[in-house]
């Protein structure tokens, strides 16, 4: 066994350190109270190669591993879990997915500008009676000559807004079945796709994220993304590379409780000591630490799992769902170690509570990972 | 076309050292880093470079865990490394450090038209290797550069001194110690990092130096020190500050 992270991946870490304490921790506050997506963090993660990271350098990316991106998103993540969030899905989800099933042509029309983080990515699929029930979906595609016509309402689109390259996913053929549905890949400004209403959301707010809404929307068939009737498969290959990125996410936040904790609780004196000196304390950050590890480890197997090219599936639920869980659990803590100045707006704790919460519900909720876990195992 | 070479120091970086008991130190889970004012002058180097063309070498003299340091010296815009590597290297003095790099400049990195210098190491700051590297080349060393312009065959360079700056100006070659403000470091991104390792190193070790001497500074301990405060409290009126100034000056801060 080797718990090693190469040379590189712990230099690249350190590169990611510094990048987020000079341009993202200054405004991390100022970005989730605002609401705000940081257009300008993005470019400068763009100029770095960040943004494509496992992509491979004649599609414009760094040509690294899954690994090293999961590394990327822990650490951004740890000073600003929704920055860290656009990252997973803009790499995680939608790179990967072009890369896996895009023909040759499509890598090397939408590839680069996405690794350049020129373009900003986002995956459409849930719609308002279609979340974990990806079946339930309205959305239709219809043949038309060499075009295809969507129509539907999506909702809860991450990047949105702000995104360049997004990939589509609705019924070809109903009557298909599991086999029924298509993806396409619908470059912004195509008429017909308009951005909707804009969620306001309990955390992750400087991630923003809309309704889609297609009315009419005329497409090439040259985007079809993969085969038709592929849909649903891609969107399950495209989760479950996602949901490494979510625990690596939630293991972010998790060591950014962890600092703040130990932090406070050595400085804060009640009773004539620092409240570390407490038992009940103490104990609560000797948990936090261990859980931690556990996270960060699941979450690392997972990714060396997908870089050795084998199946990752159940590793990737697995680890999605104990650092979210975790996460959640742990940043309660955080606030309650700082008591009352942890509950009030301006202590990291209070936004990292906040962010936690969603890890338990986005790309698969805490009990649809226990559906894909169990379904493994009891098949 | 320039030869540039930038020296570096791979250092503990200080956030990870813990107080361990009483005077001891823990060093048990420090992590290294380039030493913060050499990267101003690795930066420098490439800077120029960049504007003038030429060639950037980095040198680095330490420990087995150099060649990590090496890596990420290489990912920040240098062409060539030279390792200088040995565990006998590990706590050299500088007087020993500086002989080791004018013997390498001198019999492998020849010829060379500027070596760059942090003003100190981010350990020890003692700021002598820059200048005794200068010594032992007989080129002139200018210390505490903050700004710096080329002009026909010779370098200009603004010098942070205590009350005033000096501008000076030197032949080429020559030595440079850079102040922080001389530029802001760049930050690599992934692809500097993956390709730093396939950038050509030259690796020395102690015996490509056969007058090597043992440091004559021998570190005996490393102790941590303990500020004792003396809490004495003074009041709020012309009395209380007169007795501040009476004990400052027993303790010999105002005179």
């Amino acid at each position: 066994m080797d718990f090693k992270l190469t040379e590189e991946q712990e230099l690249i870490r350190k590169n990611m350190r510094e990048f987020c304490e000079k341009y993202v921790d200054p405004i991390a506050a100022e970005i989730d109270e605002q609401a705000r997506f940081p257009k300008e963090v993005f470019e400068k993660l763009g100029a770095g190669d960040w943004m494509g990271i496992p992509v491979p350098t004649k599609y414009g990316g760094a040509g690294s591993s899954y690994l090293t991106h999961i590394v990327a998103v822990e650490e951004l993540s740890r000073s600003c879990a929704a920055s860290g969030f656009t990252l997973s899905i803009h790499v995680g989800i939608v790179e990967m997915l072009l890369l896996l099933y895009g023909t040759e042509d499509q890598k090397q029309k939408y590839l680069p500008p996405l690794a350049r983080g020129e373009e900003l990515g986002a995956f459409v699929l849930t719609e308002p009676g279609a979340g974990t029930d990806v079946m339930a979906a309205q959305t239709e595609i219809t043949r038309d000559g060499d075009d295809y016509v969507i129509n539907g309402t999506k909702t809860f689109t991450s990047n949105g807004p702000n995104a360049g390259v997004y990939i589509v996913f609705g019924w070809t053929d109903k009557s298909a079945g599991r086999k029924g549905m298509s993806a396409f890949i619908v470059p912004k400004g195509t008429p017909g796709m308009r951005v909707g209403e804009h969620f306001q959301k309990m955390g992750i707010r400087a991630s923003q994220t809309s309704e889609m809404i297609f009315e009419n929307c005329r497409i090439p068939k040259d985007n079809l993304l993969g085969k038709e009737g592929d849909g649903l498969a891609i969107a399950m290959t495209g989760l479950d590379h996602g949901r490494i990125g979510i625990a690596a996410q939630s293991v972010g936040i998790l060591q950014a409780a962890l600092d703040e904790s130990i932090k406070y609780s050595k400085q804060r004196i009640q009773f004539g000591a620092p409240i570390s000196r407490n038992q009940a304390i103490a104990w609560m950050i000797a948990d936090m630490a261990t859980d931690l590890a556990a996270a960060r480890f699941l979450t690392y197997h997972a990714a060396w799992l997908k870089d050795e090219g084998k199946p990752f599936s159940r590793e990737a639920s697995m680890a999605k769902l104990f650092a979210a869980e975790a996460a959640m659990k742990h940043t309660i803590k955080a606030v309650q170690i700082q008591g009352g100045y942890g509950y009030c707006k301006g202590a990291k704790v209070e936004r990292l509570m906040r962010d936690a919460k969603i890890t338990e519900i986005y790309e698969g909720t805490s009990e649809a990972q226990r559906m894909v876990i169990s379904g493994s195992l009891l098949r | 076309m320039l030869h540039i070479i930038a020296c570096c120091k791979w250092v503990i970086d200080e956030v990870y050292i813990k107080r361990g008991r009483g005077e001891e130190i823990d060093f048990s889970s420090v992590d290294w880093k380039i030493s913060d004012y050499d990267r101003h002058a690795l930066e420098e180097a490439v800077r120029i470079k960049d504007s003038l063309g030429g060639k950037v070498t980095v040198l680095t003299v330490g420990a087995e865990n150099a060649v990590k340091g090496m890596k990420d010296m290489l990912s920040r815009g240098a062409d060539e490394g030279c390792l200088i590597k040995d565990e006998s290297f590990a706590r050299l003095d500088p007087a020993v450090t500086a002989d080791i790099i004018a013997h390498a400049v001198k019999s492998r990195l020849s010829p060379y038209d500027l070596i760059f210098f942090g003003d100190g190491s981010s350990d020890l700051y003692a700021r002598q290797v820059g200048p005794r590297v200068a010594a032992k080349l007989g080129i002139s060393c200018l210390t505490g550069v903050r700004k710096i312009a080329f002009k026909d065959g010779y370098v200009e360079a603004e010098r942070s001194l205590e009350r005033e700056i000096e501008i000076v100006q030197a032949p080429l070659p020559v030595a440079i110690t850079v102040l922080p403000e001389i530029n802001t470091p760049r930050i690599p991104g992934v692809k500097d990092t993956l390709l730093a390792s396939r950038k050509p190193v030259l690796n020395l070790s102690s015996c490509d130096f056969p007058d090597y001497t043992v440091p004559a500074v021998r570190t005996v301990a490393i102790k941590a020190v303990r500020l004792d405060r003396g809490c004495v409290f003074f009041e709020n009126n012309a009395g209380g500050i007169s007795s501040l100034v009476e004990e400052l000056k027993k303790k010999g801060i105002l005179s």
